[in-house]
């Protein structure tokens, strides 16, 4: 037993043919302790449930409770079945020598050679999705006639009560709001609002870059929300065209 | 200063001037297709080779301003420099088609200056102070 843990513990000669006269369950867990094969005492079935346990061949692998049948040749000669592979002395000349830490070492060295990975942002920047739901915009149609008719029903379909509307008859007799705010403090960017906006009025811009340093500049009101959708229009109406034929 | 061979090939390419332009800014030295510039100077590049750039960093943008900030980049090419648009804004005609005539200059984010976005009331008051309307007497 005493020679039986270092030998484990290094993992030299743990497949060889030795005799298993140590307990084959510390062997395991000092052999492969992973989460993945450690047996999980607080998650096992309910063994007495009425039917018949689940079965599998895994975990008497993983025990090594099952130890392999002899293969015999022609002749009645017992085969090694580790004959072909790497010897004792072949594996502790790489344990002795390092071969692993050298190798690990020098696919850091070559990463090091190759280009970055890392995106260098602002210059370079990750993939957004066409439907990608950043700040907010109020659309006009193309002949300058803002969209939003004062319908409500983003007000009534935010889920963090981000918006407020208030809306009188214009002078031609049109319903417009008269204040449109979005407190972009609270809203959850879930994207209702655009869904329920029966006229593509209220939409979520691609712009992601609109950090403010104090919190009174992220209460939008109905000018800045107009103001984004003047300035982006043209990238919002083609994320609408590319998008159209899944709506 | 990783990937040696690739730093000296985009030297080589670039030129001794945009190479430090590039080291000091982006941070990393690349080569490859000018694509375009947009109104405000800033330049945007496009190398489409697997072996020379890793895919996912094939698009870039060499901004004008010292002072650099990532919403400096107008919508139209930030749709082709986030990869939502195939082609950049110059030759894609829906982005084309699609740009209103009442289309407002891009103003990048001002927060932390004088030009920082200051909330309002856009309705009527709802309580007003009482006026007193008082009917002339003696008529």
């Amino acid at each position: 037993m005493a020679f039986a843990r270092p030998r484990v513990a290094f993992a030299i000669g743990q497949r060889l043919a030795t005799p298993r006269t140590f307990s084959t369950v510390q062997h395991s867990l000092l052999a492969r302790r992973l989460l993945s094969t450690s047996r999980p005492s607080a998650a096992e079935h309910v063994r007495y449930g009425g039917h018949e346990p689940l079965h599998s061949d895994l975990s008497q692998r993983i025990l090594h409770r099952e130890t392999p049948a002899p293969r015999y040749d022609a002749q009645g000669n017992e085969i090694d079945p580790y004959k072909g592979g790497p010897s004792a002395i072949d594996k502790a000349v790489h344990l002795f020598f390092f071969t692993e830490i050298l190798r690990g070492m020098w696919i850091v060295l070559e990463q090091f050679f190759r280009p970055p990975y890392t995106i260098m942002y602002p210059f370079e920047k990750g993939p957004l999705s066409p439907r990608f739901r950043g700040e907010h915009a109020l659309r006009r149609y193309p002949s300058g006639e803002e969209r939003c008719i004062a319908c409500k029903l983003c007000e009534a379909i935010c889920p963090a009560q981000a918006i407020t509307i208030e809306s009188e008859a214009r002078m031609d007799g049109s319903r417009r709001t008269t204040k449109y705010d979005i407190d972009m403090t609270k809203c959850i960017y879930c994207g209702f609002c655009q869904e329920a906006c029966p006229v593509d009025a209220i939409v979520e811009t691609q712009n992601q870059e609109f950090s403010t340093e104090t919190r009174e500049e992220l209460l939008y009101n109905k000018e800045k929300l107009l103001a984004n959708g003047d300035r982006a229009e043209a990238e919002i109406a083609a994320n609408l065209h590319a998008d159209h034929v899944y709506r | 200063m990783v990937s040696l061979i690739r730093t000296l090939r985009s030297l080589r390419r670039v030129g001794v001037r945009e190479w430090w332009r590039q080291l000091q800014y982006i941070g990393d030295a690349k080569s490859g297709r000018f694509v375009g510039a947009d109104q405000f100077g800033n330049r945007y590049f496009e190398n489409l080779n697997p072996e020379e750039e890793v895919p996912g960093r094939h698009r870039w943008v060499d901004l004008a301003q010292h002072e650099y900030h990532a919403s400096q980049v107008p919508p139209e090419w930030h749709s082709w420099i986030s990869h939502i648009r195939k082609d950049p804004p110059t030759e894609d005609n829906v982005m084309k088609n699609l740009s209103p005539p009442w289309k407002a200059p891009w103003v990048e984010n001002l927060t932390g200056t004088r030009g920082a976005f200051k909330t309002y009331n856009t309705a009527a008051p709802k309580i007003n102070a009482w006026e007193p309307k008082v009917a002339p007497r003696g008529q």
